[in-house]
């Protein structure tokens, strides 16, 4: 479940680290369940023979599309109801297979003050069972300053 | 000298019209991708203090993505599924209106990232359209040899035209 409450401006600074959101085991049922929400038939999701034999990839694939998700829902919950996840970006830049399990992982890089609310740079990254982060990324979630209204919705970007 | 195979330059710049998904934001839609997301966040079907922000219930941030679905009266990709006993789907993969590259058919497809701007989440009832653009197709020589890179512009609006979210994506591709 997300949070309830949004985090004040004033009261996060660089280093601070969001809660962790894990995902998995990530089974084959679940990569399929994903591909079915999606539509999304290519077999490197679903077809171990296929994926390995074929496209010569280690095993099954998670998809990029199903990791993103991962993300966002991370980032909008540490938003909260009254901050906004803006932006956000990321590379996938290794392989993560079925059976994984993932964590977000992430915390404040910067933060910097607008005219209406805050704005938090975030550095995360998706962590398998190895430690290895193949999906690193960065976000800018704007949050309200303490005594002061909700962040815009829908949100109006920063004129400064 | 261009790396790029012969004919995919051409794809460089081509754009699709403002296109509407064939379905409004269903609520039986958003219960299966939030259900497959693992992502419970009562916005996505409380009609109360949950989603009052929003004006009601809304549909997961990057839901917008997956509503450019096989419309009625279109070819059934599945076809090629059974003509052909390595097709690997790929095709399949939403493209947002915009034309398969042609010269990238049977290569490995892979995601490579995206950039996301939101304003707004889509909600219930909501008809969505899509403006989709090639920005860029680039060439690199890997130690796996080339990589190709497909970046990808898409706007998400609402019928009423307010902008839902921008995203910036590079989709892959690599020789088998």
């Amino acid at each position: 479940m997300p949070a309830t409450t949004t985090p004040c401006f004033e009261d996060v600074a660089p280093g601070d680290a969001l809660p962790p959101l894990v995902k998995g085991p990530l089974r084959t049922a679940h990569l399929m369940r994903w591909s079915a929400a999606m539509e999304n038939w290519h077999r490197i999701h679903y077809d171990r023979d296929f994926a390995i034999g074929h496209d010569r990839l280690p095993d099954i694939l998670v998809n990029g599309s199903f990791k993103q998700q991962f993300i966002v829902q991370c980032l909008k919950d540490w938003a909260g109801p009254r901050g906004w996840l803006w932006k956000v970006s990321y590379q996938f830049r290794g392989m993560d297979v079925v059976d994984e399990v993932l964590t977000v992982q992430g915390h404040v890089a910067a933060t910097r003050r607008a005219a209406d609310y805050g704005l938090v740079e975030v550095e995360f990254g998706i962590l398998n069972r190895a430690g290895k982060d193949n999906t690193p990324g960065r976000a800018t979630i704007a949050l309200p300053y303490r005594g002061g209204p909700a962040v815009p919705y829908p949100f109006v970007p920063p004129r400064d | 000298m261009s790396m790029l195979p012969e004919g995919v330059a051409a794809y460089i710049g081509v754009s699709t019209d403002h296109e509407f998904a064939p379905e409004a934001v269903e609520p039986g839609a958003v219960r299966r991708f939030a259900q497959a997301i693992m992502d419970d966040d009562p916005a996505y079907w409380r009609d109360d203090e949950a989603s009052a922000r929003h004006g009601g219930p809304v549909a997961p941030p990057l839901f917008p993505t997956a509503m450019f679905r096989r419309p009625f009266g279109t070819p059934d990709p599945f076809a090629a599924f059974a003509e052909d006993p390595d097709h690997d789907g790929a095709g399949t993969v939403a493209t947002l209106g915009l034309p398969e590259i042609l010269p990238f058919r049977g290569y490995n497809v892979l995601a490579g990232g995206s950039e996301v701007e939101f304003l707004r989440y889509a909600r219930w009832g909501e008809k969505v359209r899509v403006r989709s653009s090639y920005a860029d197709i680039e060439a690199k020589q890997t130690s796996k040899g080339p990589l190709f890179l497909i970046h990808i512009l898409s706007e998400f609006t609402t019928a009423e035209g307010e902008l839902l979210m921008r995203v910036r994506r590079t989709s892959l591709r690599r020789p088998v």
